[in-house]
């Protein structure tokens, strides 16, 4: 169990408080920094949970084709060229040749064709199905949904569900029309993507439509009033008899003799079924598009799926905050506001689960794998431990950081009392006065000097010595300083410091605080005057002295692992 | 912050643009491969350069780009097939920044920048996996697939589980290159 820092995300709730880290419950607001993201806009953190999504490309995963939004539809969101998945383990499926012409018939073998002797099958690397089984084979080796779709516009459900788009058609194509008649309308935002659901039936839609054509002013009636309404509901019922009843194309009763499952037929199998092997796993069946049979021999080839690249808004103000690069395969993006970049990295560790430099040594003395493996030294109850806190400032500016732990539960109601009880009893101190944390220098990324990388602000001035010899500084120093809470060191833009942990007698469970991260900055841009909308943690500060600083607050959750009595 | 992986000084030997190659490794074909720098290739892993294309001159067999880190026990053979009755085998092309786990078994044919290959796989033959992308560990790639960008895989056969997030690209490359800043030779 590696120690841990989570980063809570507030997600919109009026309470910026987290709740209670060692509940199962809680993990949801929990997240790894680089997972989340930041709006400049409104000055808070956003996760995946509370940003609204929307795709910009779909692409199939296994081609890589990128399709254009336009026949995503018309080929029911599956990749419309040569991708197949395999119906047994869903691996890709490869085109294969028959085997060529007996070559011990006397002549020479001359390769007919570059890609070798018709008919062609699909067949899997991975299970070896093959769709010979299924008795589908190929002409020619490209362009196989195509060659596919026959079979696939005759099944019986594909019929059923183009004859129910059918019906349903002029009653979507009247309710489009009359949701952009009135575009300007100034009702709720959603209201035009949801009216066909308000209209009871095509005849008010084609009628609202034509009202607010013809009669200005009309168009600001919404028609999620009337339909509400008393009478609304004697609407529906005149027009219930105006929409033409569907009949489908086929008896529901007779349905399960023709392959698609269901009734009698699936009984009879069951009945006499031999191995297990032969029933289709939920998991084979139900990534198809249509009812399947429950037999696994008669598992079709399925089209891949497309997968598709998203941009991400934040759901205050609606900015970007993600907007992916137009080609599929780029990881490249036009939009990027990720909270990497704007809070500091907070990292933990345990100093004596590292393995110390003499005990790695006699490791590899006898064999390298796992000289270097971090020592498996468990947390005990009774005791006390030191642990280090390493913030990383991404910001081009030094930053002011105070550490706090609230105790957010005990003000709570009297079930956090009864889960006070049960919560393992332990003290953190952590230092208390704010230190600093110096600003993100580019040239550091570029500067790969070991001596750099391990060395203390003291002996910064010094220079010298190899790579390995401050190492050895390194572990000596923090060694005799264990007990210190407190800033131990300082490089770059990072700045370690020293936590201490009392473990009670009583202390069971997972080892969690939550900690209050707050961070001074210099703010270039004025203060805005409409911020701290919504849940941003924004505290304004002017020490009245030069430049405008502001301060920004985050909730953390420090996982220090397991407790083992 | 973490702490740095001692290797013993005697085993291992540095190139001139950095590369670390354990004197436990077997390179066959050394001429054949090429280490973009500041590589990393561990002891018991097996390189085979040797299994090149047939016909003369000099052919790249296998290149691996910068910051890579070959684990322990790792076997990367170039992919080969029969085509039109002729037997050859295909380069291995790795981009920069690519770690593999202990003991995993690479027969791919390209692999991007920012791919994290992870302990006991096995990565079939010609398979492409595009950048950013990871493999979990334990995971078996059958041969002829395509792992698209940012995804993650993981299973028998390995299957797309999910989209990683949109810092991964920075995630990995500072992962790696710290590894190799924290990879540091002990003297006995």
């Amino acid at each position: 169990m590696i120690p841990s820092v989570l980063y809570h995300c507030p997600c919109l709730s009026t309470s910026p408080v987290p709740p209670p880290p060692h509940l199962p419950s809680s993990s949801y607001c929990f997240h790894p920094l680089y997972t989340l993201f930041f709006c400049e806009e409104c000055d808070a953190i956003r996760c995946n949970r509370c940003v609204s999504v929307e795709v910009s490309t779909y692409y199939c995963p296994n081609c890589l084709f990128e399709v254009p939004s336009a026949s995503v539809r018309a080929e029911k969101n599956r990749c419309a060229r040569n991708c197949f998945m395999c119906p047994i383990c869903r691996n890709t499926l490869t085109v294969v040749a028959s085997d060529p012409p007996d070559a011990d018939a006397g002549r020479l073998s001359v390769p007919v064709s570059t890609v070798g002797e018709p008919p062609f099958y699909l067949y899997c690397n991975h299970c070896r199905w093959d769709s010979a089984e299924v008795g589908i084979t190929f002409e020619k080796p490209t362009g196989l949904a195509a060659q596919l779709q026959k079979h696939e516009d005759s099944a019986p459900d594909s019929l059923e569900f183009d004859r129910l788009k059918e019906h349903f058609e002029p009653f979507i194509r009247s309710s489009l029309a009359a949701s952009s008649a009135h575009p300007a309308s100034t009702v709720h935002p959603s209201s035009a993507a949801h009216s066909h659901h308000l209209y009871s039936s095509s005849i008010t839609a084609a009628a609202s439509a034509a009202l607010a054509r013809d009669i200005p002013g009309v168009s600001k009636y919404t028609p999620l009033s009337r339909s509400t309404s008393g009478r609304g509901g004697r609407d529906r019922s005149v027009n219930k008899d105006e929409m033409p009843e569907y009949r489908s194309r086929m008896d529901i009763t007779t349905a399960s003799t023709i392959g698609t499952g269901g009734g009698e037929a699936d009984v009879e199998f069951m009945k006499h079924i031999e191995t297990i092997n032969e029933v289709a796993s939920l998991e084979q069946r139900w990534g198809s598009s249509w009812v399947t049979s429950l037999q696994t021999r008669d598992l079709k080839p399925l089209r891949i799926p497309l997968h598709s690249k998203r941009s991400k808004r934040c759901p205050v103000c609606t900015h970007i905050l993600i907007k992916p690069e137009q080609k599929a395969q780029s990881v490249r993006y036009k939009i990027k506001l990720v909270a990497a970049n704007y809070l500091p990295a907070i990292t933990v560790a345990l100093p004596h689960m590292y393995p110390t430099t003499e005990t790695v040594k006699r490791a590899l003395a006898k064999s390298s794998a796992a000289a270097n493996d971090r020592l498996n030294a468990a947390l005990h109850p009774g005791e006390t431990y030191a642990f280090h806190l390493a913030l990383t400032n991404p910001l081009y500016d030094p930053i002011q950081v105070r550490l706090a732990t609230p105790r957010v539960h005990a003000t709570n109601t009297s079930t956090a009392n009864q889960e006070k009880s049960r919560r393992p009893p332990f003290g953190v101190s952590l230092p208390t006065s704010p230190f600093t944390v110096a600003a993100f220098a580019e040239a550091w990324e570029y500067d790969e000097d070991e001596d750099m990388y391990w060395t203390d602000e003291e002996d910064l001035g010094g220079g010298g010595g190899g790579g390995a010899k401050s190492v050895r500084d390194r572990d000596a120093r923090t060694k005799s300083r264990t007990k210190a809470v407190g800033v131990l060191e300082k490089r770059a833009n990072t700045t370690i410091v020293g936590g201490e942990i009392i473990i009670g007698k009583e202390a069971r469970g997972r080892l969690m605080f939550i900690m209050l991260v707050q961070y001074t900055y210099r703010s270039d841009d004025p203060v805005p005057s409409e911020s701290n909308e919504g849940e941003g943690n924004e505290v304004k500060g002017n020490t009245g002295k030069g430049p405008e600083t502001k301060t920004f607050e985050f909730y953390t959750v420090v996982d220090l692992g397991e407790i083992e009595g | 912050m973490d702490p740095p992986v001692y290797y013993s000084k005697a085993e291992f030997i540095e190139t001139d643009t950095g590369n670390k190659v354990s004197r436990r490794a077997t390179i066959a074909g050394p001429q054949n491969i090429i280490l973009g720098g500041k590589t990393i290739i561990a002891s018991g892993a097996i390189i085979r350069g040797d299994l090149r294309r047939s016909g003369t001159g000099h052919a790249v067999v296998i290149s691996l780009g910068r910051y890579c880190l070959v684990g322990e026990g790792c076997i990367m053979r170039p992919p080969y097939k029969t085509y039109r009755g002729a037997f050859n085998y295909y380069p291995m092309k790795i981009g920069d920044h690519v770690h593999i786990g202990a003991n995993s078994v690479v027969e791919a044919a390209t692999i991007g920048n920012h791919v994290n290959i992870g302990k006991n796989c096995v990565i079939g033959k010609f398979t492409i996996i595009k950048d950013c992308a990871k493999i979990a560990d334990n995971t078996i790639i059958p041969p002829n697939t395509v792992v698209p960008a940012l995804a993650l895989f993981s299973g028998s056969p390995g299957r797309f589980v999910e989209d990683l997030p949109e810092s991964t690209q920075e995630v990995v490359e500072s992962y790696t290159k710290q590894y190799y800043t924290r990879f540091q030779p002990l003297e006995r």
